[in-house]
């Protein structure tokens, strides 16, 4: 028999509730005080998807993108957010990049990072001074969380210009900076997203850094829109080459970028995600890049890659041209088992939708989806597969904003300032606008950049959080009708990493088979909940669940009897001796 | 993207040629007999002996004191239909072209059967370019007397003028000693004979100019239109007949130069060129010439230093600013080609292509509201002008007016009907429209393209559409043919290798997808700074 041990819906300091909410969180409904009288402060918005509870959630930190009128393309690029739970408390915090002060664009206080602890209660607590993540000594951009060490706490990789940095989770709500020691400086490069995945499946976490463009502030680029100072184009910028790190075990990193072939590969890299493409058990990468080709690395299993962008038709759009790719996910949107890719793009390149089509070349379903027609005007960056209403089909979740407010002086129909994307998957694979019940902050404009999806309030519904460029970010309460059930896997790894990148989970419910992947990266420069939710549909709460789990080393574990509407924790099955 | 006036024309021996025609009909006519009887007639009457008086001024090439005398005579007869088309004549030798036009057109009131002044007025209207007018008027001749060669050598010249090539051929040949007099004539129908595909008789025609009268100087005559329609060979056969000795060796060589470069002997051409800068012959024509050679062998720097020479050598030339305005927007250096086109604009404000130069930039840098208003106002001096309204239409798609980029193209196909361009902006602002679905547009897409391609087979974004079109319908094959087509007609287009390379992907022929990847790679523009970037993207300036 397998070992798991389920988790309760919502762990609360207050018993009582916990007791009371495990009782009616196998009926599928969440109930307890704290939701009632939340239920009935929302009760006028309660045909809303999502509802914005910044405030209320006690988060009052602003990003500073260091806005000058000497517009360094970096102020229009960053930051990231990270759902992680620091202390393993079981409730997610949230970690926020900033972004830095640059030459002319100075800040009256001190820029820093937040790291928000989850108080259980709706409320969020800064504690990035304590524990040590609130300063850094570069311009940050994003972030990346896994436990590199395997110890059972989640690190940090915060991503910047001129180099990046590793804090290690001393595991008493402390960190420490041990870029130095690890070897992971990424020194003099403009590092965007990253990911944790295991590359040559030895259970330890390896490092994917994409690199952005050769940069500097003693640049004098100048660009103007109507004689108005502006962003200069991205491909007024050379592109840089990927870093891996490979993870030693002990601490320590080795960059095997050459070794690996990703030395090569020049371009304007921004989003980046690890999933098993080919299913052969080794994890991939694609990497998304702007005005470069994208790619999609497979892991040759030797501590190679080999980009086959082209041939698989990602590389660039129908007409041969590189896109302006910023945030990827991957997901099985069309429920063959299969991961697809959503890549977001800029205005008039339509956020694309590729799908998978097994040996043959990626099937391009921007438009038959209707996902050219429905971010045509939009300038994307985070995006991520959500199930926001647990039907099993993937939704998708995209935050935009375009990079130069004279826009709107030689457009009609782009704004600088764009509102985020709720978007229905119908089933067929085609997506349908949510804006209008999706909640005001759909309806509202952001210059929108992080994206992060996570269950913070552990209700079995996907909560999300975005950044903005110069200002509050955003934490968003999935607050949707509990129509459907739903399922949730936090896989610990054994002789796998334990953090379980790289696992592949296909659930069994109701005829239906639903495929997901624990995968490393994603969205951009963002980091999300390590659980995988699984959105199950009108499946009762009786009904018994199979699952399988093809963990990153490629063992396989079968899991049967499993209920609805819960958490599982599953930790890998050693091999029998 | 204005159409880049690459050098066709050697000279401008061609417009002095069609004046002399004009003045050669003139003048036979004023040699006839029943001009020269006027003369001796009703000497009495005032008005009769000013017109006396201005005939023999008139024959005496005193045209100003002519003018006078028979202005005079008008004064006192007003109505008077000889002495009205009397007046015009002398005003049409003195190229008065439009009031001699009215004289005549008032006299054929009076007199409408006096063919005389009629084929005068036809002549008239054809050096003005209303050809249609003049096509009007000697019908009406020969209809009255279908022998008159006079008439037909010109319904033949007008024809060639207006497109109507086959009429052209006909009336010429019928007439072959005149048009063996007029060299403009000889150009006339071997033009229309290239145009009816008539390549031998073409240049069996321009042979005969450089063998005729002219001798040296109709051999260049010849060479010019032969380059101007693209029978390269001809044209440097005719060029190496010219002794070296003659008077106007330059333009021969010039000539010369014009037509390596169409036949892609670039060296050889920049070498021509830059000989005649050594012998003192620089002009803005040579080095705009010299600019494009540079461009063909990828010396962008060197043809952006040499159109500028241009400019500043002769600045009262526009071409000289639309060829280095074009060449700065394809290298994406856009802040020197505004600075340019306003320039142009500024200096050339009766030019609908100066306007749709600086149209271009502003679209290329998506300022489409501002683009709007610059084509606009090209289109309200050119209503014509095929750019400026494709233009228009691009400027009001990007700026959001869908609605009003479909009136505009669709007016313009009923205006020029078979015109490829329109049509295939068209389908392409209906592929967008379907993308963001409206699948209604699918079908009207795919008739415009198959229409395009029908009208201009050459076209390769016709060919480029219709395949991406099959391909996505799963019809790879058909899709495979289109895409080859687009390869073969634009063979430096990386797109077209893009989804050629698709195509053959799709129809498990590998090694011809590798094949057409590795030509993608090598002629799309590369990741370097300045390179093709997404929209509402902004370039550094320079």
């Amino acid at each position: 028999m397998s070992e798991h041990r389920s988790t309760d819906g919502c762990r609360s300091v207050v018993r009582a509730v916990a007791r009371c909410f495990l009782a009616t969180v196998l009926s599928g409904t969440c109930f307890n005080p704290l939701c009632d009288s939340e239920a009935q402060r929302v009760a006028p918005e309660a045909r809303q998807i999502f509802m914005d509870v910044t405030d209320q959630a006690g988060i009052t930190w602003r990003r500073f993108a260091g806005e000058s009128p000497d517009r360094f393309l970096i102020e229009t690029m960053g930051g990231g957010a990270a759902f992680l739970d620091l202390d393993g408390d079981g409730l997610l915090d949230i970690f926020f990049v900033n972004g830095g002060e640059t030459p002319r664009g100075k800040s009256s206080s001190p820029v820093r990072n937040a790291l928000y602890r989850n108080l259980g209660n709706g409320k969020f607590e800064d504690l990035a001074a304590k524990a040590g993540v609130d300063r850094i000594g570069f311009y940050g951009m994003g972030v990346a969380v896994a436990d590199f060490d395997n110890d059972g706490f989640p690190d940090l990789y915060v991503t910047g210009f001129p180099f990046s940095a590793l804090f290690h989770n001393n595991r008493d709500g402390t960190f420490t900076d041990v870029t130095e020691q690890a070897g992971v400086k990424n020194a003099e490069r403009w590092a965007a997203s990253a990911a944790w995945f295991d590359f040559d499946r030895d259970g330890l976490l390896d490092l994917v850094v994409t690199n952005y463009a050769q940069f500097s502030f003693a640049d004098e680029k100048k660009c103007e829109i109507g004689g108005v100072r502006a962003y200069c184009a991205q491909t007024s910028y050379i592109g840089m080459p990927l870093t891996l790190f490979h993870n030693e075990g002990n601490g320590r990193f080795t960059d095997v970028s050459v070794h690996s072939g990703m030395a090569k590969l020049v371009g304007r890299a921004l989003g980046v995600v690890a999933v098993d493409v080919n299913e052969d058990g080794w994890t991939d990468l694609f990497v998304a890049r702007d005005a470069s080709a994208n790619l999609l690395l497979i892991n040759q299993k030797d501590g190679t890659f080999q980009d086959v962008g082209s041939e698989a038709e990602v590389a660039y759009d129908a007409a041969g041209v590189a896109k302006a790719g910023m945030g990827v996910d991957a997901g099985d949107v069309n429920e063959d088992g299969r991961p697809d890719f959503v890549v977001t793009n800029f205005n008039d390149q339509y956020h694309s939708l590729l799908v998978g089509a097994g040996s043959g070349p990626y099937d391009d379903q921007t438009v038959a989806s209707g996902l050219a027609r429905l971010t045509k005007k939009f300038v994307g960056w985070g995006a991520h597969y959500i199930d926001f209403d647990n039907d099993g089909n993937l939704d998708l979740l995209i935050v935009n904003g375009h990079i130069n407010q004279a826009i709107e002086s030689t457009r009609m129909d782009v704004k600088y300032k764009q509102p985020p994307l709720l978007l229905r998957n119908d089933g067929n694979t085609a997506f349908r606008d949510m804006r209008e019940r999706a909640g005001k902050v759909f309806q509202s404009n952001y210059s929108a950049r992080g994206l992060a999806i996570g269950d913070w309030n552990n209700d079995g519904r996907a909560d999300a959080v975005f950044t903005c460029l110069n200002g509050p970010p955003v934490l968003l309460k999935n607050i949707s009708e509990p129509e459907n059930s739903w399922i949730g896997f936090e896989l610990q790894g054994t002789t796998s990493n334990r953090d379980a990148i790289g696992a592949k989970i296909t659930i069994e419910a109701d005829r239906r088979r639903l495929v997901r992947w624990m995968t490393g990266g994603s969205s951009y420069l963002s980091s999300h909940d390590k659980r995988v939710l699984v959105g199950l549909g009108p499946v009762s709460a009786s009904s018994n669940l199979r699952a399988e789990i093809r963990w990153p080393n490629g063992n396989v574990q079968r899991l049967t009897e499993l209920k609805p509407n819960r958490y599982y924790h599953v930790v890998e099955a050693r091999p029998a001796p | 993207m204005p159409n880049l006036s690459v050098p066709r024309k050697c000279t401008k021996l061609a417009a002095a040629a069609g004046l002399n025609f004009l003045l050669a009909l003139i003048c036979q006519a004023s040699g006839s007999p029943s001009f020269v009887s006027f003369l001796t007639e009703k000497q009495n009457d005032p008005a009769e002996a000013h017109l006396q008086q201005g005939l023999r001024l008139a024959q005496a090439g005193e045209l100003q004191s002519a003018e006078g005398e028979l202005r005079t005579a008008v004064r006192l007869k007003p109505d008077n239909a000889e002495f009205l088309s009397s007046l015009a004549t002398v005003l049409a030798i003195e190229e008065k072209f439009d009031e001699s036009t009215s004289l005549f057109e008032k006299a054929l009131k009076s007199g409408p059967s006096d063919l005389r002044s009629r084929r005068h007025l036809a002549a008239n209207l054809w050096q003005l370019r209303r050809y249609a007018e003049a096509k009007q008027n000697l019908i009406i001749i020969l209809k009255v007397d279908p022998a008159d060669s006079q008439a037909k050598l010109l319904l033949g010249m007008v024809s060639e003028k207006s497109g109507d090539h086959a009429t052209a051929v006909t009336m010429l040949e019928s007439v072959p000693d005149l048009v063996r007099r007029q060299p403009e004539a000889v150009v006339a129908l071997a033009k229309s004979y290239y145009r009816t595909g008539e390549r031998i008789k073409a240049a069996d025609s321009l042979r005969a100019l450089a063998n005729g009268p002219l001798k040296a100087q109709g051999a260049l005559l010849g060479a010019q239109v032969a380059c101007d329609m693209q029978d390269y060979e001809t044209a440097e056969t005719l060029l190496s007949a010219i002794p070296a000795e003659f008077s106007d060796a330059a333009a021969a060589r010039y000539c010369l130069a014009v037509v390596k470069f169409h036949t892609k002997q670039y060296q050889q051409s920049e070498q021509i060129l830059q000989r005649l800068i050594s012998a003192g012959q620089k002009n803005g024509e040579i080095l705009r010439l010299l600019g494009w050679c540079y461009h063909k062998t990828n010396r962008d720097e060197d043809a952006i230093r040499t159109f500028r020479d241009a400019v500043e050598l002769n600045p009262t030339d526009e071409r000289n600013f639309l060829d280095l305005g074009g060449l700065l927007l394809e290298q994406r250096k856009f802040a020197a080609a505004l600075e340019l086109a306003n320039r142009s604009v500024n200096a050339f404000p009766a030019s609908a292509d100066a306007l749709v130069l600086l149209g271009s930039i502003e679209l290329a840098t998506e300022r489409f509201t501002d683009a709007l208003k610059t084509y606009s106002r090209s289109l309200s001096l050119d209503l014509n002008n095929a750019e400026g309204i494709l233009g228009l239409a691009r400027a009001q798609a990007g700026a959001g007016m869908g609605d009003h980029a479909r009136r505009t193209l669709d007016e313009a196909i009923r205006r020029f009907p078979g015109r490829a361009p329109f049509e295939v902006e068209l389908a392409l602002l209906l592929l967008k429209e379907s993308e963001n679905g409206d699948s209604n547009s699918q079908t009207r897409t795919e008739e415009l393209l198959q229409a395009a391609a029908k009208h201009d087979p050459t076209l390769a974004e016709a060919q480029f559409q219709l395949g991406e079109l099959a391909l996505r319908r799963g019809q790879t094959a058909l899709a495979i043919v289109h895409l080859e087509n687009a390869v073969r007609i634009s063979p430096e287009s990386a797109r077209a290798h893009f989804a050629l390379a698709r195509g053959y992907r799709r129809a498990g022929r590998a090694e011809e997808a590798e094949k057409e990847t590795v030509l993608f790679e090598k002629f799309k523009k590369g990741d370097a700074p300045g390179a093709t970037s997404s929209p509402s993207n902004v370039p550094p300036n320079e």
